[in-house]
């Protein structure tokens, strides 16, 4: 039925209000089948409750969900080929770990036998062999998980559905569970919904992001895409760290603008429809702003305030001109640093730099 | 506290030897009081004379007789039919009422809460009366049915309490991961929610089958010819004289009410333990 034009969760329409509250404006959305898709934002923003809607712990106000070409919109939650994984893990306390996992077959009716050798399969993919006799309250956070791993995976479902699942856990941890996540996705070819708040790991993991805010998507995107071209002042901002500087668009030119900043002009390129005089805002990333020997076009002379060391990177925060501060940051390669009060000459690229309107 | 500690004659110093000196025996007066009159009792059980209150010797005399009295074997099968009924009815409507209040939405749900818990700050006589009034107006002879209705009554409020504060503390997410892994409501509620809740009916039963073997004013208006419980079979024996006999009956009542005390903590008390460490 699924095939790569029609996606395997499709929201078409979707609002969700609960009494007065509108969760969801409207959402229109596609997930692919076998990708990585995840929704992003701060809490608030109608992630969770997106993924609510699709597992059918609540149903939509307006507009239609399709699993796998099949209209669900009304269909309870234990009717749908869907299992989630919970932030809170959600394993039954009184049962084994065995049987936590051997759960949805349980419900089902598959025979005992089966049932078990299917569980210890399970917990043997995960790496949690060798726990079966133990209750849930005997293992660690990241044990946890993977067991509520081991058993919304066990019945095979069309979609996972991951409520920031590595959320609990340290960040160590998370980073090795991320990794494994990742790798576990793409070896059974099962399409992962992902909800999180840590941009980190959205770029990660991610075949494809949908950063939310205020129940709409704002920027549906690949990790570089979202990255590299962020299509609002919030995306922007958001995702990884940006410099943000005011400015104000003195000429427009084809594909480019000149604009004030810094009490001169910067080169920046632009495919929007732009007029002089108009108020801006510039990005630009840390990694992208180069220290440059001397003067020249779109380069600014700051002053060095302070060095914060990171380890594989190293970050410069220099005063600029009118009282802007503009952080650099690059990669700690030994080489002597500059030192806090030196005046040092910064470039902008202009296909670094990004425009904004207010 | 340490600065204070080390100055001999603080200003502290009298709180100090009030809780350490005189708190202790405060405790020990209460436990005096409330222990007291049970050693008495159970002391003047091995009496040889018919006196409760002259000492003349040791005998086991009395336990016998309570043993071979029929009227007090035929009020401990009736207390025990009653009580193990109405713990387990009144146990099953609050565990329902529990969960029904918990965890669904529906109008009036407060009104049923409050409708539950009503029966608790009624005086038990006034429900008596009024039972007993229903009853011969509904034309319901008394007998078993009219006071395994009536302990209900008196209990019900308990079980919907105990099994609420069980209920309100279970994790909804749960639920929600048990329909989300393909469970329907029945097998939610009978392999999730359920198993779950059993510490909390185990002791909702006890308390409940506890109140009613107690109980004394609900079972005089609501029991019947040859539906004597022990408690008013004690009550009638007294306004005959009393006797070391009752003394001896006490004394059973005592020694079997510790014994279930210790199966119910031994069974849970480890259990207890064991979640207090974490």
């Amino acid at each position: 039925m699924s095939n790569s034009d029609t996606g395997v969760v499709e929201l078409r329409g979707v609002v969700k209000r609960f009494n007065s509250f509108t969760a969801i404006r409207r959402l229109d959305l596609t997930i692919k089948t076998g990708e990585f898709f995840t929704m992003l934002g701060a809490s608030g923003c109608g992630k969770t409750t997106t993924l609510r809607l699709i597992a059918g712990f609540e149903l939509p106000s307006e507009g239609r969900i399709l699993i796998d070409g099949d209209d669900v919109s009304e269909v309870p939650a234990h009717l749908r080929p869907v299992h989630t994984v919970f932030q809170s893990y959600a394993l039954f306390p009184h049962l084994s770990i065995l049987d936590n996992v051997g759960f949805p077959l349980t419900v089902r009716r598959v025979p005992r036998k089966e049932r078990l050798e299917r569980a210890r399969a399970a917990l043997d993919l995960v790496q949690m062999g060798g726990f079966f006799d133990r209750k849930p309250s005997q293992l660690s956070g990241g044990q946890q998980q993977r067991v509520a791993l081991a058993r919304a995976l066990i019945n095979e479902p069309k979609v996972l559905l991951l409520d920031e699942p590595l959320g609990a856990l340290d960040l160590k941890l998370r980073k090795e569970m991320q990794h494994e996540l990742k790798e576990m996705q793409r070896r059974l070819g099962i399409t992962f919904v992902f909800v999180t708040h840590d941009q980190e790991e959205a770029l990660t993991m991610s075949d494809r992001i949908a950063l939310m805010r205020g129940g709409e998507i704002v920027q549906l995107d690949s990790p570089t895409g979202l990255y590299n071209t962020p299509s609002s002042l919030y995306a922007a901002e958001f995702i990884g760290e940006t410099n943000m500087m005011p400015g104000e668009v003195v000429e427009v030119g084809q594909g480019r603008a000149r604009v004030a900043a810094f009490g001169q002009e910067l080169d920046v390129r632009t495919a929007d429809a732009i007029s002089a005089g108009t108020p801006v805002t510039l990005t630009i990333r840390p990694e992208r702003v180069a220290a440059a020997g001397t003067a020249g076009p779109n380069r600014v002379e700051g002053r060095l305030r302070e060095i914060d060391f990171i380890g594989t990177d190293i970050r410069l925060v220099y005063d600029m001109p009118g009282g802007t501060r503009v952080t650099m940051r690059r990669q700690n390669i030994g080489s002597a640093a500059p030192v806090p009060g030196e005046p040092g000459w910064l470039e902008f690229g202009d296909g670094d730099l990004r425009l904004f309107r207010h | 506290m340490s600065a204070t500690g080390t100055a001999r004659r603080g200003p502290g110093w009298i709180t100090r030897t009030f809780v350490h000196g005189i708190s202790g025996w405060l405790t020990l007066l209460t436990f005096i009081f409330m222990l007291a009159p049970i050693v008495v009792l159970i002391a003047f059980a091995f009496n040889s004379g018919r006196s409760t209150v002259v000492w003349t010797g040791f005998s086991l005399d009395w336990f016998a007789k309570v043993w071979s009295n029929r009227h007090i074997a035929r009020a401990l099968n009736v207390s025990l039919v009653v009580a193990i009924a109405s713990a387990a009815i009144a146990t099953a409507i609050g565990a329902l009422a529990a969960i029904a209040i918990t965890r669904r939405q529906f109008p009036g749900r407060d009104v049923l809460g409050a409708a539950l818990a009503a029966p608790l700050v009624l005086p038990e006589i006034v429900l008596g009366v009024a039972l007993l009034v229903f009853m011969s107006y509904a034309g319901v002879s008394l007998g078993y049915r009219t006071m395994i209705v009536g302990h209900v009554l008196v209990s019900v409020p308990f079980a919907t309490l105990i099994v609420r504060a069980a209920a309100s503390s279970l994790d909804p997410q749960l639920e929600h991961a048990a329909a989300d892994l393909g469970a329907n409501e029945w097998q939610t509620f009978r392999m999730v929610t359920l198993p779950q809740l059993m510490p909390a009916l185990f002791t909702s039963f006890i308390l409940a089958a506890t109140l009613s073997f107690d109980n004394l004013v609900m079972s005089t208006f609501t029991s019947g010819v040859g539906t004597t419980t022990l408690p008013l079979r004690i009550y009638s024996m007294l306004k005959l004289g009393i006797t070391p006999e009752i003394n001896a009956l006490g004394t059973l009542l005592v020694l079997a009410n510790v014994t279930i005390l210790f199966l119910v903590m031994g069974r849970y008390l480890p259990l207890m333990l064991k979640t207090n460490r974490r």
